[in-house]
């Protein structure tokens, strides 16, 4: 740039004779517009969800599921298992009293870490953010997680412990 | 020549301002609501809950419907662009 005369334009402003004040200046007019626009996006991906709910009803449990020996989960102690073909979900088995059987998922419904039995509380635990659930109902006790712990059904048979698809 | 729109505009000229902002204004609350029925409906759609996903789309759709329609109500701005290009002399040199 040194060596053209300063008071002379550049021969690129000629070529583009747009101000940048014009070219970056965005109107309340424009914003609306944009405003719009956003609105519309909004739609569409709330109209996508559902769309991915009726593609992808959730999985159902059909019939039983063995788990594990009577036996080898002692009362106070949890056990990890899995069900699910195509979706694998992780749940927990817990053995709270005698005779007393409780299966939960293992993903905390708050940002799906996995959650624990605390034998001591006697209470679940997610350790992430210091989430409690009722290791009897899964009701959320305590924390930031939003909704219950997903529940199945257990079925105590011939020393064998089931788990099935609840009614509810 | 002047008609009744202009004299108008000229006797109120701060009604394109209030009605712009109001616009705007309506606008950032039909989006507000939709930020919240979209976080809440992918809260919800993760479970089994397609009923509120359902109604959140609904509820987003027809804000969207509102805020685009309400794009016809935007004034027309009062003076025209300047219409003055800035001054450009290709001649000088080429
Ligand atoms: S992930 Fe369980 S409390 Fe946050």
């Amino acid at each position: 740039m040194a060596h053209e005369d300063p008071g002379k334009e550049p021969s690129w402003k000629a070529d583009f004779p747009i101000e940048s004040k014009r070219a970056t200046h965005v109107s309340r007019r424009e914003f609306a517009k944009f405003l719009g626009l956003l609105s519309g996006a909004f739609a569409v991906s709330n109209g996508f969800i559902v769309l991915r709910a009726m593609a992808f009803p959730p999985e159902k449990l059909e019939g039983e599921q063995f788990v594990a020996n009577v036996e080898d989960v002692p009362v106070g102690e949890m056990f990890q298992f899995e069900v699910g073909e195509e979706k694998i979900i992780p749940y927990i088995l817990i053995h709270l009293e005698e005779d007393q059987w409780r299966a939960f998922a293992q993903k905390c419904t708050h940002l799906t870490c996995a959650v624990r039995y605390s034998k001591e509380e006697k209470k679940i635990e997610c350790p992430c953010h210091n989430g409690w659930f009722s290791a009897d109902t899964g009701a959320v006790l305590q924390g930031p997680p939003p909704r219950p712990l997903p529940q199945l059904e257990v079925v105590v048979r011939d020393g064998k412990v089931y788990v099935k698809e609840g009614e509810s | 020549m002047s008609n009744f729109r202009r004299s108008q505009n000229e006797a109120h000229p701060n009604k394109t301002n209030t009605i712009l902002t109001g616009i705007i204004l309506l606008q950032i609350l039909f989006i507000s609501m939709q930020i919240w029925f979209l976080f809440g409906a992918l809260n919800n759609a993760l479970e089994e809950n397609f009923g509120f996903a359902l109604t959140t789309f609904i509820g987003s759709l027809l804000m969207a419907i509102a805020s685009i329609w309400l794009l016809r109500y935007i004034p027309e701005p009062l003076q025209k662009r300047p219409t003055k290009k800035p001054e450009v002399s290709p001649s000088r040199d080429p």
